[in-house]
């Protein structure tokens, strides 16, 4: 019996996927095991990936993933009392494209079943087994399977890494709430109400009305004939400040007065939800690597919301690549101890872009908990760009306009200005 | 001493949740739509591996399906059976439930000895019941339907006693083997697969692909040519439109909105 691999995957998310994919084509004996039904079913993201990073473990990317449409063109709006205030980028390259993951991870599934990878799903994986301080493979409704190394890629919730001792438990600080929907209008309708090309798509960031003036913020993506509309709010407020259930909040979104021409007699054809994590560099364990174990994508807490755009699939991918990486040369030295794996793959993690970038963007945690930010700032501009735009007899200059609207909304301009300087600052 | 044989028969189908309907063809749409092993068949497998335990033998699934039904097949292997034939070939292609049972037929008399023979009930795609009754008139072999359980099984004496349920009543029949049995829906829940038999699953047991090379069966008799059925005509309920009117303001007012709208639908009287 087929109990003994060189290396188990737990989870066949994008990291999982890559992993297990990189790991077969080396011809190790690789196992990838998921929870869900089929592929990607308990998969859920917000609607793009960045292409960069994925090109490099996958050149073919562009040629043969499931892409849906290249994104084009970015919206950022605030909505508020009937008006919108946008700022729009354009832009004719191709950096980033939506998809449904399913889609897009069932396209690596694949990769790594031919490469000789064994993929089976339905699988609760119970526990990840430790013996003599060393991971020696994983435990299943009662069963055991060894390998010399297994890859955690288990995603955010982090049961397995929780009962290592290496993660603690999720608190609401830590994570953000997503829900979404998916609703089907049809290629030429999304072409023609976007106004958009035949294979561009539009990645747009909603604050104000659709997230109900909470922290956090609402999307739309443009898929190949269907749209994703999704909102995500920070746990910890959203607890103590919502008003209404998240779900509802994208029944809102999806009937936005002003938003729900885009969509209009379209069928909802998915509905999810999913945690997300708040803020990388705090949900990232202590160490990413230890004797026999590598810990990947979401679990690794790769994941970067920079107020106006998320990622993660790509570092979930990329991150694959360096486990796969290092524990090839763990195979070649035949040492799967936690000094080799953590010089091999957290080392490199640490010193590649992902890190970087989540070092980086810290600011953005402190500025989502400010809730004048979602609260009072996006009325705040509407009121004075009402006040610019919209003339009766008198003609207020900039000044005049967000003067009369900070004090209607009791803010004063020195604290409102020394905000905003700090939100630039750090995003 | 003597092991009994059990052939076990499944169908890939569509999974009808997920089809829809086109109304323009009067056809299913599959395209895009995942396949699954009928759900009732499962209920068949789980009766055959219940068998197996308490009388030994061996349990051979057969189904007749393009070559993508292998992923089924896995799947009931994953269960435990010991082998699965895959009875696949273009001259299939377009059998009705006459065709696709005589091919059903000839398959199982090539595979030998057989004691039992389990189908589920029906199948969630067409619903015709039709297959095991034919099978077994092909084969000349008793057939007993709506059945949960096998009560005794005696090789020796060439018998076997089945409890049928039926909406108010079980029965119990004794009948000589071999025989044909429909397993009821809902009566043998299919057993969680653990991992080590998925792996057995995916890793190690081999499909048995069988074409009309090793069947050799008269093309006068399979796919479209052996298929008498015609449909002669499909409708279909046409959905209703939702109306989408949502109501915003106050509950009292909201109810006489609701009352007169549903007057003027003549929804209320």
């Amino acid at each position: 019996m087929a109990t003994k691999f060189d290396a188990i995957v737990v989870g066949a998310g994008p990291a999982g996927a890559t992993a297990a994919y990189k790991l077969a084509e080396a011809g190790i004996k690789t196992l990838l095991v998921e929870r869900g039904r089929g592929r990607g079913s308990k998969q859920v993201f917000g609607g793009r990936i960045y292409v960069t990073p994925v090109r490099e473990v996958f050149p073919d990317v562009e040629k043969t993933a499931p892409i849906h449409r290249w994104v084009k063109r970015e919206k950022i709006s605030i909505l508020h009392n009937s008006r919108i205030l946008s700022l729009e980028y354009e832009s004719p390259e191709k950096h980033s494209f939506t998809t449904y993951l399913t889609e897009f991870t069932s396209w690596i599934v694949d990769k790594a079943i031919n490469a000789g990878a064994v993929y089976v799903d339905e699988v609760r994986v119970d526990s990840i087994v430790e013996e003599d301080g060393r991971i020696t493979g994983i435990e299943a409704g009662g069963e055991r399977i060894e390998a010399s190394i297994v890859i955690d890629a288990e995603g955010v919730n982090r049961l397995l890494l929780e009962k290592l001792g290496l993660a603690e438990r999720l608190s609401p600080e830590e994570v953000a709430l997503g829900a979404k929907e998916v609703i089907k209008v049809g290629a030429d309708k999304i072409n023609e109400r976007f106004g958009l090309e035949e294979d561009s798509g539009l990645a747009w960031l909603l604050v104000g009305e659709p997230t109900d003036y909470l922290p956090g913020g609402a999307f739309i993506y443009t898929n190949r004939d269907s749209v994703s509309i999704g909102v995500v709010v920070y746990l910890a407020t959203a607890v103590k400040k919502a008003r209404e259930e998240i779900y509802r909040l994208v029944e809102k979104l999806r009937l936005h007065p002003q938003l729900r021409q885009y969509w209009e007699d379209g069928d909802i054809i998915e509905y999810s939800a999913h945690l997300t994590i708040e803020s990388g560099r705090r949900f990232m364990p202590r160490k990413l690597a230890t004797s026999g174990l590598i810990v990947v994508g979401d679990a690794a807490g790769l994941l970067l919301n920079t107020g106006y755009t998320f990622r993660g699939v790509d570092y979930a991918v990329y991150s694959g690549y360096l486990a796969a990486e290092a524990a090839k040369k763990a195979f070649n030295l035949g040492d799967f101890s936690e000094e080799t794996l953590r010089e091999n793959y957290e080392k490199k993690l640490l010193g590649s872009f992902i890190a970087k970038d989540l070092r980086n963007h810290t600011g953005v945690e402190q500025i989502m908990h400010e809730v004048e930010f979602f609260e009072k700032y996006p009325v705040v501009a509407i009121d004075t760009a009402r006040k610019l735009f919209e003339l009766g007899y008198e003609t207020p200059r900039i000044q005049e306009a967000l003067r009369s609207s900070l004090k209607t909304h009791h803010i004063n301009l020195l604290s409102f200005l020394y905000k905003m300087f700090k939100m630039v600052r750090k995003l | 001493m003597k092991r009994p044989r059990i052939v076990v028969g499944i169908k890939w189908v569509p999974n009808t949740q997920a089809v829809r309907f086109d109304p323009k063809t009067g056809t299913l749409i599959r395209e895009g739509v995942p396949s699954i092993v009928n759900p009732h068949d499962l209920d068949a497998i789980e009766l055959a591996l219940k068998t197996r335990e308490k009388y030994g033998g061996e349990i051979i699934v057969v189904t007749m399906a393009p070559p993508g039904a292998e992923e089924g097949l896995r799947h009931v292997i994953g269960m435990g059976v010991d082998r699965a034939i895959l009875v696949s070939d273009r001259v299939f292609a377009g059998s009705d439930t006459l065709a696709t049972s005589y091919t059903l037929a000839k398959t199982i008399e090539r595979i030998g000895r057989v004691d039992l023979v389990f189908f589920g009930q029906e199948t969630i795609d067409s619903s015709t019941a039709h297959i095991p009754a034919q099978v077994a008139s092909w084969l000349d072999l008793p057939y007993i339907y709506y059945v949960e359980s096998i009560e005794k099984l005696e090789l020796k004496e060439n018998k076997v006693v089945v409890k049928r349920k039926l909406e108010d009543r079980y029965e119990w029949y004794e009948v000589e083997l071999p025989v044909v049995i429909g397993v009821a829906m809902h009566s043998n829940p299919p057993r969680p697969i653990s991992l080590t038999n998925k792996l057995r699953a995916v890793t190690e047991k081999p499909i048995e692909v069988w074409t009309n090379k090793q069947l050799g069966l008269d093309p006068r008799c399979i796919g479209l040519r052996g298929s008498p059925t015609i449909v002669s005509k499909v409708t279909w309920q046409p959905e209703i439109p939702r109306k989408r009117k949502i109501y915003q303001g106050n509950p009292k007012e909201a109810v006489k909105w609701l009352i007169k709208h549903l007057e003027e639908e003549k929804v209320l009287p």
